[in-house]
């Protein structure tokens, strides 16, 4: 099929931004480094060195009835463990937070295998096999995406995205699972996703300023790119919403739209 | 702060919003409180905010302290008050609308100092001064 795939529409910013974080081809940049030790206590699954639990056994005992869709599907590797399912979520400030929860799911979906995610206007949780969970989480912390103060990683209670910044510059957290160190200029987790507290503080880094916040979002605002600016996008947007209006799930019975 | 008569108004008193730019911490509340509480013709002072659980509600740490920093006990006008939020908005009831304009530029100057990431004000009523149905439904006595 001569069919180029693409991203999003758009020449903004924010536009330019979503396409970037949604295709897999694009290499996002790495901001801060952590131990997979720390990423496995901030997710609270397992403690850090302890054997995967699993829910079947693995694939290659070939227990499996036969399909053609296992044959052609290769199944990640916690799926070939017979991993369990665990999840990670977070919560995107509406300050300028680098992704929005939307655009986390077009680019999970669009850059990992194994995936299933839901997302709220808020928070956007990952489901997947638990070892490929944990390297998923780790990268998502590490890359672009994450700012240490705009973004929270929270299991529940995620109570905070629309919230005003607090007087330090971090999203607000009625459980505290993060806090800031004033003396570092870091903010550090002091609880895991579901508010257990952590032998000990995790920092991951110094939020990034304003300045900066502004050229990774992907967020259209009044204040900042209004989407109304953006021509390609609104009537991309405009196009769908008529196609759906018109003919709900048969966009293709629509002719010259 | 309890007000300063204890008749109830037959007419809705006027309130000025604070609307600070962040979510104050308890040590700025402390010290915002105290500073209008010695602006003259401030007859009630009510705060709001996002509120700060003492427990965690739910979830495998269901029951753990939350220990929020910002959930303590603050001292305003020589009374201890325990802070169950965090403040995100500040009502101040004036004692007449002729002593709103006054009272309006001495708050302004004071949050100046106190807040220095920026707010907005506005004049206007923004909580029950009578009781409803619903109040008198569930008991609510007119003080």
């Amino acid at each position: 099929m001569a069919y180029k795939r693409q991203f999003y529409p758009g020449s903004t910013i924010p536009a330019k931004n979503r396409r970037r974080y949604v295709d897999p081809s694009v290499k996002l940049d790495k901001l801060r480094e952590l131990a997979m030790e720390d990423v496995v206590k901030i997710l609270g699954h397992r403690q850090p060195g302890e054997e995967y639990k699993s829910i079947h056994p693995p694939l290659e005992e070939g227990t499996e009835p036969d399909c053609p869709i296992r044959q052609i599907v290769e199944p990640i590797p916690g799926a070939k463990a017979g991993d369990r399912i665990r999840y990670v979520q977070f919560t995107d400030s509406v300050y300028y937070a680098p992704i929005i929860p939307y655009v986390r799911a077009w680019m999970n979906v669009s850059r990992f295998r194994g995936v299933d995610t839901g997302t709220l206007s808020g928070r956007q949780i990952i489901e997947m096999r638990e070892r490929d969970l944990e390297k998923v989480a780790k990268e998502l912390i590490e890359n672009e995406t994450f700012d240490p103060a705009r973004t929270g990683i929270r299991g529940a209670t995620v109570h905070g995205h629309a919230c005003r910044l607090d007087e330090n510059g971090l999203m607000f957290d009625a459980w505290q699972r993060y806090r800031w160190n004033a003396k570092k200029g870091e903010v550090e987790y002091v609880k895991d996703q579901v508010a257990i507290p952590l032998d000990k503080p995790i920092s991951v880094g110094k939020p990034l300023p304003e300045s900066e916040l502004r050229k990774r979002t992907t967020m259209f605002r009044a204040d900042g790119v209004d989407m109304r600016d953006d021509k390609e996008v609104m009537s991309v947007n405009l196009r769908i919403h008529r196609l759906r209006t018109m003919a709900g799930f048969q966009p293709f019975a629509v002719k010259g739209v | 702060m309890m007000p300063k008569t204890s008749s109830s108004e037959a007419v809705p008193l006027p309130e000025i919003m604070i609307l600070p730019s962040r979510l104050l911490s308890a040590k700025t509340t402390e010290k915002l409180l105290n500073k209008i509480n010695k602006v003259k013709h401030v007859r009630n002072v009510t705060v709001s905010g996002e509120s700060l659980p003492a427990k965690v509600s739910w979830g495998p740490g269901k029951g753990l302290d939350v220990d929020h920093p910002e959930r303590k006990v603050i001292e305003v006008a020589g009374k201890k008050t325990e802070l169950r939020v965090q403040v995100g908005r500040v009502f101040v009831e004036i004692d007449d609308i002729d002593h709103v304009k006054k009272a309006l530029k001495d708050i302004e100057k004071l949050c100046e100092e106190v807040l220095p990431f920026g707010f907005d004000m506005e004049v206007g009523r923004y909580s029950k001064y009578k009781p409803t149905v619903s109040d008198y439904k569930s008991g609510v006595k007119v003080i």
